[in-house]
C-alpha cells in the first residue's frame, strides 16, 4: 500500500465523521465543529496530494492555508449568526431552525 | 337596421354596463346594488329580444362580425424551410338558430336568476353581481363565438366566476365544492385546449397567396377548421396540406373527437363524471344553481352538437352507438338514483343527469327529429331546472331545509308556490302540454328508427321519472302539515314574477313548439346534411 | 248534407277550457260564482255536443276532419293537429258532457262547504276539457297528449284532499300505474310513426293502412298489444287495475266522473278508435278478449267481500270495463260501445247515490249503515234502479248492453261466455249485498248522525233522477232487432246474434244472484258468514284483493328501491370513491413532498447526500456495465 492511500483513508474517515456530525447533531456548535472537521479532511487531502500527487507542487499546501483562513472566518460568521439566533429564539437546537420552509 | 350595428358584440358585452355601474356603488348600499345588478341583466335580455326579432328563420348564420385579433409571427428556427409562419387568432361572432335559442335562454334565465338572488342572496351583493355579470358575458360569448380561441376564452370566463359564486355564497361545504368543481372543469378545459390546439395545428393550417408572397397561417377560425376537417379528403390533397408540418390522419381525428367528448362530457355531465355536479347542485346557492343547471350544463350539450356533430360527422356516426349507450345509462342511472334520494336538491341533480341523457340520445339518433329533440330538451330543461331551483331557494328560505322527510303539507300554507312546484314537476316528468314532453317525444321518435331497443330502455325512464318526481314533489306539498310551517308566507311578488314567466315559457313551448322548432330548424337541417344522413 | 255543427266541434272542449282558465284566474276569491261558471261551461258544451250528435245521426250525416294546424315539423315528419267528428266520438262527446254536467251540478251541493271549491271546479273543467279533446283528437299523438292530461287531472282530483296521506298515496299510484300503460302506448306510437307510410299517424290513415293489410302480421300484433297496454292502464284492466279502487280517496263526484265518463272510458275509447289495428291481428283480439273476461270475473270476485261502499262500486267498474274489453276483443264493436254508453249512466248514478249516502252519514263502511231507505227515498230508489241496471235485469239499460255482449260471446267464444255469465251472477249478488246492507234493516251506525239522516238537496238529487231515467231507458237505443246504434256506429248493417236463450240465461243468473243476496243480507235466512266461516282463506283472498298490491310491492317496488339504494352506495363509494381516491393519492404524494421540505437544513443535506451517492453509484455502475459489455 502506498503512502498516499493511508492519508486519503484518514481524510475520508474524518470527512465521514464530520458529515455524520453535521447531519445528525442537534447542537448548532457541534454542527459547526463537524463542518470544520470536514474542511480539515479536505485540507488533509490537499496537503497529501501536494506531496505525493501525480504532479507534486506547493499549490496544494498554499490552498490549504487559504482554506484554514476562510474556515476561521466562516466559523466567525457562523457563530455570530448563532448568537443572534439564540438571542431571538432562545435556542441553539438545529431542529428548531426550520424557518427555511417558509 | 341591424346591418350596421355590431349587435352581437353589444349583446355579449352588454353586462359590462352593469359591472361598471356596480363599481361606483358603495358596497354597503345593498338595495341599490341589487337593483342595479338585476337591471344589468335586463340589458342583454332586451338585446336578445331585439336579436330574435331581427333573425331570419330561413337563413343560416347571421349577424356575423369578424376582426383579426392576434397575428403572431412564429419563431422560424423550428419550422422547415425557413418560411415565416403566422398564428392567427380571430375575433368572430355569429349566431345560427341553435345559438340564438341558447342566447335567448341565457339572457332570460340570467334575469330570472338575478331576480331570485334579490331575496335569496344575503351578503356581499356587490361582488356577487359583478361575478354574476362576468359569467353572463362568458355564457353569451360561448354560444356566439365562431373562433376556437375565442370560444375557449369565453368558456374559461364562465368557470372562474362560478368558482367564486359557489365558494362564497354557497352552503356549508361550499369551498370544498368550489374546488371540486374547478378541478373537474379544469381537467375538462385542459382536454379541450389540447383538442383545440391539435385542431388549429392540423385543420387550421392554410396558405394565403398574396401578390408577391405566400403567408403560411395557423388560424383558429371555426369555419376554416370545420371546412378542412369535414372535407378531409380534398384538404389532404391540397397544396396547403403538403406544407403543413402536422398531419391530419384518421387517428388524430379520432383522438381529437374523444378529447372533445371527454371535455364536454364532464360538463354535461356524462356518467361517471357526474359527481362534481351533484355537489354543486346541493352546495351552491339556488340562484347560482339556476344558472349552472339552466345554462352551464347546456354548454356541454352545445359543444357536443357544435363540435362533435359539425366537425366530426364521420366519427359521430361511427361512435353513435357509444353515445346512445351512454345516454341510456345516464337516463336510467339518474332516474333510479333520483328515486332514493332523501334531499330534494339531490333528486333534482340526478334528474338533471337523467335529462341530459336524453340530450345524448337525441344527438346519437343523428336524425333531424332527434337532434331537434335534443335542442328542445336543452332549452326546456333550462327553463324547468331554473324554475325548480328558484322554488328550492324560496322554499329553503322559509323552511330552512330541503330534506324530504322534514318537509310536508306545504300546499296548505303556500298554495301558490306549491302549485308552481307541481307544475314544474309535471313538466319535468314530461307531461304533454308542457315543454318536457316535446323534447322527449322528438328524441325517442328520432332514435327509434335506428336503435329501437335502446329507445325502449330509455322510455322506461319515463316511468321512473314520474315515480321520482311525484314521490318528492308530493312529499313536499301534500300530506299533513308540520306545525312549524303553519305561519310561513307564500311567495313574494319578486319571487312570483320569475316563477310565472318561467312557467309561461314552459307552457308556450309545450303547446306551441313551432316557436322553437322554426328557430332551430335551418341550423339542424344544416348539421344533419353535413352528416349526410 | 253539409256538416255544419261538426265544423264547430272544437267548441265543445273549448268551453270547459275557458272555464278552467277563468277559474284559475279568479282563484279562491269566487267560491260562490266559481261553480256556476263550471256548470254553465259544461252546459254549453253539452248543448254543442248534442247538436253535433244530432247532425251525425241525421240522414246522410258525414264524418268531418280538419287538421291544418301544423304543430311541429322535423325533416319529413310533420305533425299537424286538428279534430275529427264521426259517430263514435259524437256519441262520446255527448256521454262525457252529459255526465260531466250532472257531476258539476251535483258537486255544487256535495262540495258546498269545501274552502277550495273553486279549485275543485277548475280541475273538473280541465278534466272535462282533456277528455273531450281526447275524444275529438284527429291523430294518435294528439290523443296521447290529452290522454296524459286526463291522467294528470284524475291525479289532481284523486289527491284533492291532499292533507290525507291515503289520498296522496292513491293519487301517486294512479298516476304512476297508468303511466306504465302510457309508456306501452308511447312505444306503440313510435312504431306507428316509423311504419306508417309517410309518417301519417292520423286515425283515418292508420285505419286504412291496417285494414288494407299494409301493416299486418307480427308487427300489427305488436302495435295492437302496445296500444292495448295503454288502454289496460287507463281502463283499470288486470294487471294494472290496482290504482282504480284506490282512486276512491277522491271526492265522490270525481269517482263518478272517472268511472263513468272520463278517465276509464278513455281506455275503451282508445281501443275502439284504433279498432282496425286490432282487427288486423287475430292474436291481439284474443289477448283483448281474454284480459277483458279475466278482469271481469276477477274484479267481481274481489267486489264480493269489500266493505267500503265506494270500493265495491269501483271493483264493479273494473269488472264492467272488462266486459267492454271482452266485447271489443270478440269483435262485438258496437256492443262494447253500447255497454260503455249505458254503463256511463248507471255507474254515474250509483256513485252519485253512494255519494249522497256518504254526504249524509260521513261514513263509507257498509256494515255501519243500514235502514236508510225510509230516510232517503230518492237516493234509495235511484240506487235500486242503478243496481238493477248494473245487474242486467230486464228491461233496464244494463240488460240490453250486457245481453248484446253475451249474445256475441255465446256465438263465438263459449268459454268466455260462461265466464261472463258467472260474472253477471256475481255482479247481481254483490249489488244486492250492497243494497240490502245499506238501505234495509236496522241502522248500525255508531255515530248519532245516522239518526237524523235526511235526503240530500235538490241540486244533488236532480242529477240522480235524470241519470235514473237514462238507466232505465238508454237500453232502448239498441234493442235487438232494431240495432240502430250498431248500424249507425259502424255505418253498415249489423249481424244479429240475439238469442232468447242468452237473454233468459242472463236474467236467471242475475235474479239468482239477487235472490242469494236477499237471503243473506236482506231476509237473513242464510247467515252472512256462511261461506267466510267455512273457507276463510277464500274469503281473505278476495278481501285482500288477491294480494296483488302486496305482490307488486314485493316484486317490483321494493327490489327497485333496494336496487336504487345499492346504486346510491355505488355512486357514493365507487364512482365518487375512485374520484376521491385519485384526489387523495395526489394529496398524499404532495404531503410526502412537504414532509421532505421541512426546513431542516440537516434533512436537506442528507437528501442531497443520498442523491449524490445514488448518482455516483449509478454513474460508476453504468461505466462498469459499458466496460464489461
Amino acid at each position: 500500500m502506498n503512502v498516499i492511500a493511508s492519508y486519503l483513508i484518514l481524510a475520508a474517515i474524518l470527512f465521514c465523521i464530520g458529515l455524520y456530525g453535521a447531519l445528525t447533531k442537534r447542537h448548532a456548535i457541534i454542527v459547526l465543529l463537524s463542518v470544520e472537521l470536514m474542511l480539515n479532511a479536505v485540507n488533509l487531502n490537499l496537503v497529501a496530494f501536494s506531496r505525493w500527487g501525480i504532479v507534486p507542487n506547493l499549490t496544494g499546501q498554499i490552498f490549504s492555508l487559504f482554506n484554514m483562513t476562510i474556515a476561521a472566518a466562516e466559523v466567525g460568521v457562523g457563530i455570530a449568526i448563532l448568537i443572534a439566533y439564540y438571542r431571538s429564539r432562545g435556542s441553539s437546537n438545529v431542529r428548531d431552525m426550520n424557518s427555511l420552509k417558509r | 337596421m341591424l346591418d350596421n350595428i355590431p349587435i352581437l358584440s353589444l349583446l355579449v358585452f352588454s353586462p359590462i354596463v352593469g359591472i361598471l355601474a356596480l363599481l361606483f356603488i358603495r358596497s354597503e348600499n345593498g338595495r341599490l346594488l341589487r337593483i342595479v345588478g338585476t337591471a344589468g341583466t335586463a340589458l342583454p335580455l332586451l338585446l336578445a329580444i331585439w336579436l330574435f326579432s331581427g333573425f331570419d328563420f330561413g337563413g343560416g348564420r347571421q349577424f356575423a362580425e369578424q376582426a383579426l385579433w392576434v397575428h403572431l409571427p412564429l419563431p422560424t428556427e423550428f419550422v422547415p424551410g425557413g418560411v415565416q409562419y403566422y398564428l392567427e387568432l380571430g375575433y368572430s361572432l355569429s349566431v345560427d338558430g341553435i345559438s340564438l335559442a341558447l342566447v335567448f335562454l341565457t339572457a332570460l334565465i340570467s334575469t330570472m336568476a338575478a331576480l331570485a338572488s334579490f331575496s335569496h342572496i344575503k351578503k356581499r351583493w356587490k361582488a356577487f353581481y359583478i361575478w354574476f355579470l362576468v359569467m353572463e358575458i362568458g355564457m353569451l360569448g360561448v354560444f356566439t363565438a365562431q373562433d376556437l380561441f375565442l370560444f375557449f376564452i369565453f368558456f374559461e370566463m364562465t368557470l372562474v366566476p362560478l368558482f367564486f359564486l359557489i365558494g362564497i355564497w354557497g352552503y356549508k361545504e361550499r369551498e370544498k365544492t368550489a374546488n371540486k368543481f374547478l378541478i373537474y372543469n379544469g381537467i375538462g378545459s385542459a382536454f379541450m385546449l389540447l383538442a383545440f390546439i391539435m385542431m388549429i395545428t392540423t385543420g387550421g393550417f392554410e396558405i394565403r397567396e398574396t401578390a408577391n408572397s405566400a403567408d403560411y397561417v395557423y388560424t383558429s377560425s371555426m369555419e376554416t377548421i370545420m371546412h378542412n376537417m369535414v372535407s378531409a379528403d380534398s384538404y389532404v390533397n391540397s397544396a396547403a396540406y403538403a406544407q403543413s408540418p402536422f398531419h391530419l390522419d384518421e387517428g388524430t381525428l379520432v383522438l381529437i373527437f374523444f378529447l372533445l367528448l371527454l371535455a364536454f362530457g364532464i360538463k354535461l355531465p356524462i356518467f361517471p363524471f357526474h359527481t362534481w355536479m351533484l355537489k354543486v347542485h346541493t352546495e351552491a346557492a339556488p340562484s347560482v344553481v339556476m344558472l349552472h343547471s339552466g345554462i352551464l350544463l347546456k354548454i356541454g350539450a352545445y359543444g357536443l352538437i357544435r363540435f362533435g356533430m359539425q366537425f366530426f360527422p364521420e366519427q359521430i356516426e361511427r361512435y353513435a352507438l357509444l353515445i346512445a349507450v351512454l345516454g341510456v345509462i345516464n337516463v336510467l342511472y339518474g332516474a333510479v338514483l333520483a328515486l332514493v334520494q332523501s334531499d330534494f336538491k339531490l333528486v333534482l341533480a340526478y334528474s338533471s343527469i337523467s335529462h341530459m341523457g336524453i340530450v345524448l340520445l337525441g344527438i346519437a339518433s343523428l336524425s333531424e327529429i332527434g337532434v331537434k329533440g335534443a335542442i328542445f330538451q336543452m332549452v326546456s330543461h333550462g327553463f324547468i331546472s331554473a324554475l325548480m331551483f328558484l322554488l328550492v331557494g324560496s322554499f329553503y328560505e322559509r323552511t330552512e331545509t330541503t330534506a324530504l322527510e322534514k318537509l310536508g303539507g306545504l300546499a296548505k300554507s303556500m298554495p301558490f308556490m306549491s302549485s308552481i312546484l307541481l307544475t314544474a314537476g309535471l313538466a319535468l316528468l314530461g307531461l304533454p302540454g308542457l315543454s318536457g314532453f316535446i323534447s322527449e317525444f322528438l328524441v325517442f321518435v328520432g332514435l327509434f328508427d335506428t336503435r329501437p331497443v335502446l329507445t325502449v330502455l330509455g322510455v322506461l325512464g319515463l316511468i321512473l321519472a314520474s315515480a321520482y318526481v311525484l314521490r318528492s314533489v308530493l312529499r313536499i306539498t301534500y300530506g299533513s302539515m308540520d306545525a312549524r310551517f303553519a305561519e310561513v308566507k307564500d311567495a313574494r311578488l319578486i319571487e312570483a314574477i320569475p316563477m310565472i314567466i318561467l312557467v309561461a315559457f314552459i307552457v308556450l313551448i309545450g303547446i306551441y313548439p313551432a316557436v322553437l322548432s322554426e328557430t332551430i330548424g335551418t341550423a339542424v337541417t344544416d348539421i344533419i346534411n353535413g352528416i349526410g344522413g | 248534407m253539409e256538416a255544419v255543427y261538426a265544423q264547430y266541434a272544437w267548441l265543445v272542449p273549448l268551453f270547459p277550457l275557458i272555464a278552467f282558465l277563468v277559474l284559475l284566474a279568479i282563484g279562491r276569491t269566487a267560491n260562490r260564482s266559481g261553480p256556476v261558471i263550471g256548470v254553465i261551461a259544461t252546459l254549453a258544451s253539452f248543448v254543442m255536443a248534442l247538436l253535433v250528435l244530432f247532425e251525425q245521426t241525421a240522414e246522410g250525416g258525414m264524418a268531418y276532419v280538419w287538421n291544418d294546424l301544423e304543430w311541429i315539423r322535423a325533416g319529413d315528419f310533420v305533425l299537424a293537429m286538428g279534430y275529427e267528428v264521426n259517430p263514435l266520438n259524437a256519441l262520446m262527446l255527448v256521454i262525457v258532457t252529459f255526465v260531466s254536467l250532472l257531476v258539476n251540478l251535483y258537486s255544487m251541493g256535495y262540495m258546498k262547504d269545501d274552502p277550495r271549491i273553486t279549485v275543485f271546479f277548475s280541475y273538473v273543467a280541465l278534466f272535462t276539457f282533456s277528455m273531450l279533446a281526447l275524444v275529438i283528437s284527429e291523430n294518435i299523438v294528439q290523443l296521447y297528449i290529452f290522454w296524459e292530461l286526463v291522467g294528470v287531472c284524475s291525479f289532481l282530483l284523486i289527491g284533492f284532499w291532499y292533507t290525507k296521506p291515503e289520498a296522496k298515496a292513491a293519487a301517486k299510484k294512479a298516476f304512476i300505474v297508468t303511466r306504465i300503460g302510457d309508456v306501452g302506448l308511447f312505444i306503440g306510437i313510435l312504431l306507428l310513426v316509423w311504419n306508417m307510410p309517410g309518417h301519417a299517424i292520423d286515425f283515418t290513415n292508420i285505419g286504412n293502412a291496417f285494414a288494407s293489410g299494409d301493416i299486418s302480421g307480427g308487427l300489427a300484433t305488436l302495435i295492437a298489444i302496445l296500444i292495448f297496454i295503454g288502454a289496460v292502464g287507463k281502463s283499470g284492466q288486470f294487471p294494472l287495475h290496482t290504482w282504480l279502487p284506490d282512486a276512491m280517496e277522491g271526492p265522490t263526484p270525481i269517482s263518478a266522473l272517472i268511472h263513468a265518463a272520463t278517465m276509464v272510458a278513455a281506455g275503451v275509447y282508445l281501443v275502439a278508435r284504433t279498432y282496425p289495428v286490432f282487427e288486423a291481428s287475430e292474436s291481439a283480439m284474443q289477448v283483448v278478449a281474454i284480459v277483458g273476461a279475466f278482469t271481469a270475473i276477477f274484479a267481481a270476485l274481489i267486489a264480493l267481500t269489500q266493505t267500503d261502499i265506494k270500493r265495491v262500486l269501483a271493483y264493479s267498474t273494473v269488472s264492467q270495463l272488462g266486459y267492454m274489453m271482452l266485447a271489443l276483443g270478440i269483435g262485438a264493436y258496437a256492443a262494447g260501445i253500447f255497454h260503455l254508453f249505458t254503463h256511463a249512466f248507471f255507474k254515474a248514478l250509483l256513485f252519485l247515490a253512494a255519494g249522497s249516502v256518504i254526504h249524509v252519514l260521513h261514513e263509507q263502511n257498509i256494515f255501519k249503515m243500514g235502514g236508510l231507505m225510509g230516510k232517503m227515498r230518492i237516493t234509495g230508489w235511484t240506487f235500486v234502479i242503478g243496481a238493477l241496471a248494473l245487474a242486467g235485469i230486464f228491461p233496464f239499460a244494463g240488460f240490453w248492453s250486457k245481453d248484446a255482449i253475451l249474445a256475441e260471446a255465446y256465438a263465438s267464444h263459449p268459454v268466455l261466455f260462461w265466464v261472463a255469465l258467472i260474472t253477471a251472477f256475481l255482479t247481481a249478488f254483490y249489488m244486492a249485498r250492497l243494497f240490502f246492507l245499506v238501505f234495509t234493516g236496522q241502522s248500525r251506525a255508531e255515530s248519532s248522525e245516522a239518526g237524523h239522516a235526511h235526503e240530500s238537496p235538490l241540486v244533488m238529487t236532480l242529477p240522480m233522477i235524470l241519470l235514473a231515467i237514462f238507466s232505465i231507458g238508454a237500453g232502448f237505443f239498441n234493442i235487438p232487432g232494431s240495432d240502430r246504434l250498431a248500424a249507425w256506429l259502424t255505418r253498415e248493417a249489423p249481424e244479429h246474434h240475439a238469442s232468447v236463450l242468452v237473454m233468459v240465461l242472463s236474467n236467471v243468473f242475475a235474479l239468482a244472484g239477487i235472490l242469494l243476496g236477499w237471503l243473506m243480507y236482506g231476509k237473513r235466512t242464510i247467515p252472512q258468514d256462511w261461506l267466510s266461516a267455512r273457507a276463510t282463506w277464500l274469503y281473505r283472498l278476495s278481501y285482500r284483493k288477491f294480494y296483488i298490491d302486496e305482490i307488486y310491492d314485493y316484486v317490483i317496488v321494493r327490489p327497485l328501491r333496494v336496487f336504487g339504494y345499492f346504486l346510491h352506495l355505488f355512486d357514493e363509494f365507487i364512482v365518487d370513491g375512485i374520484v376521491r381516491l385519485t384526489a387523495n393519492i395526489t394529496l398524499a404524494i404532495g404531503r410526502a413532498g412537504t414532509r421532505l421540505q421541512n426546513g431542516q437544513l440537516q434533512t436537506y443535506g442528507l437528501v442531497s447526500m443520498l442523491g449524490l451517492v445514488i448518482l455516483a453509484v449509478a454513474f460508476v455502475g453504468w461505466r462498469f456495465v459499458i466496460n464489461a459489455g
